[in-house]
């Protein structure tokens, strides 16, 4: 019962099985009962089970992630139909600002990342046959699950392909710059760079405006089609009205308790590494927004009592969201957010293509990640925004969850912890496992570290402090 | 004693060489990476020293700042900063060579903090708007040594050195030919050693070394080996790993290491100014993977340094978590097995003991393979 149907089809690689699977998302309507949400858990196999519980078992947050997954799976679809259309597809890493893309007609970004999350929570064996095909390939297993089994996929099997890749990792992160050249070479296809010079001064934020316009410019000639200033506008504007929403889902993280799903934090990550820029994005966000603010009103919570408030300073664990996720909220912690929430949206000017695209520099200068191991150093860039985030949203503590791949925080994590604890005496929680891959460290240890480290530490921290001020 | 016998044993990180130099007063910089332009250092008065952990196995400092998931090697260089080995050094060029590399610069100096420390940004493409960068790049390294060291680097002071190095990647070229000929008269290891040993001199003593060092080979007799084999792989400086590699009877007779050929691709450019010269000379010949939309460059330089070696088959090497080198080894290894050229993919934890057994037998298989251990 369990293979059939979910195993991969001829014709098809990972990204496709997982958007035929998604279809069932249709079977929901918004208000679906705890009793389909129950039976629908049981009906299929244990790792998409957890999918199906981590985004609709607790009422507060099911209705707007079976409306998120219908946009989302309509977006696949739209990329399946891409090239039919006359488009090119495109794959651009979880690191670049989609927006620019959406902006040209005759283009389709699909994020490598989400095309990794989709197949590791939706595929029956949660896409660890991509990753092993890539080892038997010879390549190193110290690379990144995140964009390697998207990538696998799409080199191990028939269907889907894409006619470019674009990647603006050199120098912030190698396993994700060189999966994404690996695979053009390995494919034969063009590969478009934005390099971020390692350079915060105005020199270096100057030639980052250069290589954009170069970079944009290369996208034009491939396409034939010029990025028209009409379209690019439409698409900021809408790009910026997320803004909008965006600094408001960042206020209400701030209540006590934080009324906001610890699962909107996936959520908002997949519409910014995917969706930025589209109707759908703004609509599924201003939902989160409105849900989130009615449950400030009416004090609703998913535990007893808000027991810390965690910030993961580095990123999420995405293979299992219902014993990462709504484990953490059913026990009162928390996740305010990670180094990928953390964004900076200059001010923009949309008189002209010029402007529009001066702050596009800007934004893509300072995206989550490239802001940080991109920056001028990794340790203190990466320091300072997280204890930005930290005292903002008011954290109790941080966990940071490594991945094996990330060389840039794993060699400078010890720095990080004492720093963090010197100039907030945050203490942080140090694990080291995989983004997509459960078989580093399964998600039972996590959750009894996290447990340990809250009962331990955070709660006695927390318990000093009102002893102190009683007292 | 010869000069082979001189040159071969560098087995000190503060080599007398450069307890010479500091004892005449001279000060130390240390780089590490191949895109750092020695010239420009040498000309400030200063010099060059190119970062090195020679086999060092000891890392418990370091694995204090950096994680088991980071290249050995860097953590062994770390270690060496830590427990002040390194304590020589007058300021360190730092350069985004790659992810580990960053890492361990950032740790030692955060530990260290040396009054000079300086961050080379090197672009990861050849391009002219990238050469533009870099070109600015070396104009505030220049700034920077001559503010702090107060050693104002002068055109025709700058001309000196380029012609020094010049002349050792002259001569370093034809020690490669003594590699090359079909009685090698220089083995692999030979070739690590002596560039280990110039990485720590002034142009004019490295040429002035390997002049005589080449001397003295080309009239000694050659070795037969049982297989002629090519070394492709990242910064090792493991000297005796090589030796060990070599006691099986084959003979690396070409190799693209970046403690190594690699180090001296450098082509002088065409620009006006010194600057320039070595701007486009050194961004235009990172033969690393570090370096993107390239691979076809690197694939060139390898099959053709294979095909004039006329190597019988070729060993592409790495250290554990180097995800550049790791990566494309996949692709050197299709393209080199297409042009009928066997290879040998190892990955190993930098100066391990533990691992050399293991490794010891796969190359001896590899050699039986490729017919060299049969003959």
């Amino acid at each position: 019962m369990m293979e059939k149907g979910y195993v991969m089809r001829p014709g098809e690689n990972g990204f496709e099985r997982a958007v035929g699977i998604l279809e069932m998302v249709y079977k929901f309507t918004e208000q679906v009962s705890d009793e389909a949400v129950e039976g629908a858990a049981n009906f299929v196999f244990p790792e998409l089970k957890n999918t199906v519980l981590g985004l609709l078992e607790l009422p507060a947050n099911r209705g707007l992630e079976i409306f998120f997954f219908q946009r989302l799976l309509e977006l696949f679809w739209e990329a399946m139909r891409a090239q039919s259309e006359g488009k090119k597809l495109i794959f651009i890493p979880f690191t670049f600002p989609p927006e620019l893309f959406w902006a040209f007609d005759s283009l389709f970004p699909l994020c490598t990342e989400i095309v990794s999350g989709a197949i590791v929570n939706i595929c029956y064996g949660q896409g660890e046959r991509f990753w092993d095909y890539a080892m038997s390939l010879g390549l190193p297993d110290s690379l990144c699950s995140g964009n390697t089994i998207g990538i696998a996929s799409l080199l191990a099997g028939p269907g889907l392909k894409p006619d470019a890749i674009v990647y603006n990792t050199p120098g912030s992160c190698n396993p994700n710059a060189k999966i994404h050249a690996f695979a053009a070479d390995y494919l034969g296809i063009p590969q478009f760079i934005l390099e971020k010079p390692v350079d915060e001064s105005p020199r270096g934020r100057e030639q980052y405006y250069k290589y954009l316009l170069r970079f944009v410019r290369e996208l034009e000639e491939w396409t034939g089609e010029e990025l028209k200033e009409d379209r690019l506008r439409e698409v900021m504007q809408r790009a910026y009205q997320a803004v909008e929403l965006y600094n408001e889902y960042w206020e209400l993280k701030k209540a006590r308790p934080c009324p906001v799903p610890n699962i909107f934090s996936m959520t908002l990550l997949v519409l910014r590494s995917q969706m930025w820029g589209r109707e759908d994005c703004v609509e599924v966000l201003r939902r989160m927004v409105d849900i989130s603010k009615e449950r400030l009103r009416k004090g609703e919570y998913a535990a007893p009592e808000e027991v810390a408030r965690i910030y993961v300073s580095y990123i999420y664990w995405l293979f299992d969201f219902y014993n990462y996720f709504t484990w953490m909220e059913k026990k009162g912690i928390s996740i305010l957010g990670d180094i990928l929430a953390i964004h900076y949206f200059p001010p923009i000017d949309y008189s002209s293509k010029e402007s529009m695209l001066r702050a596009y520099a800007d934004i893509a200068f300072d995206y989550p990640m490239t802001r940080q191991m991109g920056g001028e150093t990794i340790s203190l860039r990466w320091v300072d925004d997280i204890c930005y985030a930290v005292q903002d949203l008011g954290a109790d503590a941080c966990v940071f969850g490594g991945v094996h791949a990330c060389k840039h925080t794993l060699g400078t994590i010890s720095f990080f912890r004492r720093e963090l604890m010197k100039r907030l005496g945050i203490p942080t929680l140090v694990l080291i496992g995989d983004v997509f891959d459960k078989r580093q460290t399964p998600m039972e240890i996590f959750q009894h570290e996290v447990e340990t480290f809250v009962d331990q530490v955070v709660s006695r921290k927390k318990a000093g402090r009102r002893r102190a001020k009683s007292g | 004693m010869a000069v082979s016998g001189t040159a071969l044993e560098i087995k000190e990180i503060y080599d007398p060489y450069v307890q010479k130099w500091k004892e005449k007063g001279g000060r130390v910089v240390g780089y590490s990476c191949v895109a750092t332009p020695v010239e420009l250092v040498e000309a400030a008065g200063l010099l060059p020293y190119r970062i090195k952990a020679l086999g060092n196995p000891r890392t418990d400092l370091a694995d204090g700042e950096m994680s088991l998931f980071n290249c050995s090697f860097c953590r062994s260089c770390l270690q060496l900063a830590l427990d002040g080995t390194y304590d020589f050094l007058d300021g360190i060029i730092e350069t985004n060579g790659c992810d580990h590399l960053r890492a361990m610069f950032e740790n030692w100096q955060h530990n260290k903090n040396l009054p000079f420390f300086h961050y080379l940004k090197v672009p990861h493409f050849f391009r002219d708007d990238s050469l533009e960068y870099f070109r600015g790049e070396l104009e505030l390294l220049r700034e920077h040594l001559a503010s702090h060291f107060n050693a104002p680097v002068e055109t025709e002071s700058l001309r000196g050195a380029i012609e020094d190095w010049n002349l050792v990647r002259k001569r370093w070229r034809e020690l490669c030919e003594l590699r090359e000929l079909p009685e090698p008269r220089v083995t692999g290891s030979e070739a690590l050693a002596l560039e280990l040993a110039g990485s720590h001199m002034t142009g004019k003593d490295f040429a002035d070394l390997l002049s005589s060092f080449i001397e003295e080979r080309r009239e000694a007799p050659g070795r037969k080996p049982k297989a002629r084999l090519m070394l492709c792989g990242p910064a090792t400086d493991e000297v005796a790993w090589l030796e060990e590699m070599e006691s099986l009877g084959a003979v690396v007779v070409a190799d693209a290491l970046c403690f190594g050929s690699r180090a001296f691709l450098h082509r002088p450019g065409t620009g006006e100014n010194p600057l320039d010269e070595l701007a486009e000379g050194y961004l235009n010949t990172i033969f690393c993977p570090r370096m993107y939309k390239e691979y076809d460059k690197r694939r060139s330089y390898i099959l053709d340094a294979a095909k004039r070696a006329g190597v019988d088959g070729a060993i592409y090497l790495y250290n554990k978590f180097c995800d550049l080198h790791g990566t494309d080894s996949v692709l050197v290894r299709r393209d080199l097995e297409n042009s009928g050229i066997p290879v040998l993919v190892l990955e190993k934890e930098y100066s391990a003991a533990a691992d050399l057994g293991r490794i010891k037998t796969r190359v001896q298989a590899f050699l039986e393979r490729i017919g060299g251990g049969a003959r």
